[in-house]
């Protein structure tokens, strides 16, 4: 993953690199253009200078003959010789290297040659001038050299002010992203985003915020139905239930038809408590509940479990208790005690008779074991409605009441598998 | 015994009404707020019904009317507002009892069934009934000055047959009442069974009748002896 500075640098530096390595041999073709007008012009001068320099000295014929011999000598570089009768000589300018005769055997350069006729005492003369200029490849190395130290400069120059810009720039876009990753539907808050000078980021927020709003708004409303439809079902199933309690009195009630009211009736409770639940995580939802009691963990787990020693029993659970020391923790009671009594309930009912269950209580958390045959499904565990277990009794709620009771506390639940035991936790 | 039924749907009143008239008490039912003012000004009663929640006002309202008006009547809050807060509110306003829709009516006979004896018999609260003493303030039963050896279990069991005399009463009604919210998530309802039969045989070793019958093979009824 990169971020999106980096991401846009990239092909920056590859465009600046690309276009920096093109200039290398255009810098070279230009250089070298400039040179050899550079070293024609000196040639030519030179022919000039020699030329002039020669006639000012008014000197005889054998004199200028060994002046000439001499000059031949100290001035490796220029050639004169007297030109045969009838030889001429063109006027040429070109490159020459090592194959040329005249040129150094020890040198590796390129020579730049003028040939040329010239005047000396009113007699034509053969003139040459051989000027070495840089070897090519010393030239394109020293370029390459020079452009690679430019790119490492514009590369570093780059990097440093992405990393102002990011901090600068992108300021608002993290507080945004950091607001959004803090953002609970549940809440109901919605979020206020600040006002930038950069257009695509109040176009971002604006855009957010409708988003928002309608999530609150649909948020809202999926809650006030639930909510609703569990306050408003009470009644009629308060009547159901107050009619088959009637029906129990009728005398002339057979067997047959009582124990299909008490099948009714059970199916009736069934249907209560999944209400009463629903109800229940509708305010939990609603943050109707306090967090202000102080509990004594371990004192609220007996307890839950005195009143449901009797349940125990029946199973033939052995209960073992290991409880490292008093914790004290804050939160609502109400929620506390429904999520213990969840928590052994959840325990007595998937254990086999004869089973062991077992608590342990530390600082962190409490841990609820219970004898079981393999593992289930985690991510199911939790969810509402999603019964594992084939016995169809219970609300399908039990386990998803206790993670949100968690999560309005701020704890953590969970579940794992080892050694042919449940163990459901809560971290504090 | 006459108790006032202030709730506003109409169809659970009359249910509440007819359980409670073959109960043997004097049922009046007021559909409304208003209703129910006048009723209250007019009348005494041994226990109050209220719905919290009705059309024209609200419940607490009315409970605070009582209080000013120094009624000593019984009332039993009924409220389809399953919150904790509303049940604390209206026990401090003078209610005697909660209960949250829906209910069974044998747990609403129950408890005015408390509730009466607790108003009436402040000091001396002893209910006695064939052989059978029960005080209900050190929660004790003697059969004929045998002093019968009762759980916790046991005595709230003895207490809701006796406050519901000659009902049948299902086992799974009974199991609600033991285990309270959470008797659905239990697998079977056989500990109710299991407490039945001891305090059955606890009072009959101690000398009492088979009062207590068992019928449908898993409903239960308390029979005066005729």
């Amino acid at each position: 993953m990169k971020n999106l500075l980096n991401k846009t640098t990239r092909p920056f530096l590859a465009f600046v690199l690309v276009v920096l390595l093109i200039s290398v041999p255009v810098y070279y073709f230009v250089i070298e253009k400039i040179w050899v007008v550079e070293l024609d012009e000196h040639n030519q001068l030179a022919a000039q200078h020699t030329a002039e320099e020669f006639n000012k000295q008014n000197l005889s014929g054998l004199d200028l003959a060994e002046k000439i011999t001499f000059w031949n000598q100290i001035q490796p570089g220029i050639f004169i010789r007297k030109l045969a009768p009838g030889e001429k000589v063109e006027h040429r300018i070109f490159t020459a290297d090592r194959s040329f005769d005249f040129v150094p055997r020890q040198s590796s350069d390129n020579f730049r040659v003028l040939i040329a006729p010239i005047q000396l005492n009113g007699e034509p003369y053969y003139f040459r001038s051989i000027t070495s200029f840089e070897d090519s490849r010393e030239t394109v190395l020293a370029i390459a050299a020079i452009t690679f130290f430019f790119f490492i400069i514009i590369l570093a120059g780059i990097l440093l002010i992405n990393r102002a810009l990011s901090k600068s720039i992108w300021q608002p876009f993290k507080n945004t992203l950091a607001k959004l990753k803090a953002f609970q539907l549940n809440k109901q808050a919605t979020i206020s985003f600040e006002q930038t000078d950069i257009t695509e980021f109040n176009e971002l927020h604006a855009a957010l915020r409708s988003l928002i709003d309608s999530n609150i708004a649909a948020y809202q409303t999926q809650k006030e139905f639930t909510e609703n439809a569990s306050h408003e079902l009470q009644t009629p199933l308060a009547i159901i239930k107050n009619k088959l309690d009637i029906l129990f009195q009728q005398g002339d009630l057979s067997e047959k038809q009582y124990q299909l009211a008490e099948e009714m009736n059970m199916a009736l409770l069934r249907s209560t408590r999944i209400n009463r639940n629903l109800v229940l995580l509708a305010k939990i939802d609603n943050q109707q509940y306090q967090q202000a009691d102080q509990i004594n963990l371990g004192d609220l787990l007996q307890q839950s479990i005195n009143a449901l020693e009797e349940h125990f029993d029946q199973k033939q659970l052995r209960l073992q208790k290991t409880e490292t020391a008093p914790i004290t923790l804050t939160g609502n009671s109400i929620l506390i005690e429904l999520l213990l009594n969840n928590l052994l309930l959840n325990a007595i009912r998937h254990s086999p008779a004869g089973g062991r269950v077992s608590f342990s209580l530390t600082h962190q958390q409490l841990t609820v074991s219970n004898t079981g045959e393999a593992a289930l499904k985690e991510e199911l565990l939790f969810k509402r409605f999603s019964r594992l277990s084939p016995n169809g009794a219970g609300s399908g709620l039990g386990l998803y009441i206790i993670s949100e009771i968690a999560k309005f506390h701020h704890w953590e639940s969970g579940y794992h598998f080892n050694q042919g035991e449940h163990h459901f936790f809560v971290r504090f | 015994m006459k108790v006032l039924i202030i709730e506003d749907e109409a169809e659970l009143a009359k249910s509440m009404a007819e359980y409670l008239s073959a109960e043997g008490y004097i049922c009046e039912q007021a559909h409304g707020f208003n209703a129910a003012i006048e009723k209250i000004g007019v009348y005494d009663y041994d226990c109050i019904l209220l719905d919290i929640m009705l059309p024209d006002g609200s419940g607490l309202q009315l409970l605070d009317e009582l209080r000013q008006q120094n009624k000593q009547d019984g009332v039993i809050i009924i409220s389809a507002k399953d919150a904790l807060d509303d049940k604390i509110k209206g026990l401090k306003m003078g209610a005697d009892d909660y209960l949250a829709k829906p209910f069974h009516l044998s747990e609403l006979t129950a408890r005015i069934f408390s509730v009466i004896r607790r108003k009436q018999f402040s000091n001396a609260n002893t209910i006695s009934l064939q052989e059978l003493q029960i005080d209900l303030l050190a929660k004790s039963v003697r059969v004929n000055d045998t002093v019968v050896p009762l759980t916790k279990k046991e005595f709230d069991l003895l207490i809701y047959f006796i406050g519901n005399r000659n009902r049948v009463i299902s086992k799974s009604t009974l199991a609600e009442h033991l285990s309270g919210d959470f008797a659905d998530m239990l697998d079977n309802h056989d500990f109710v069974y299991a407490h039945v039969k001891n305090l059955k045989k606890k009072l009959h070793e101690a000398g009492c009748g088979h009062y207590l019958k068992t019928l449908y093979g898993s409903g239960y009824k308390w029979t005066d002896p005729a």
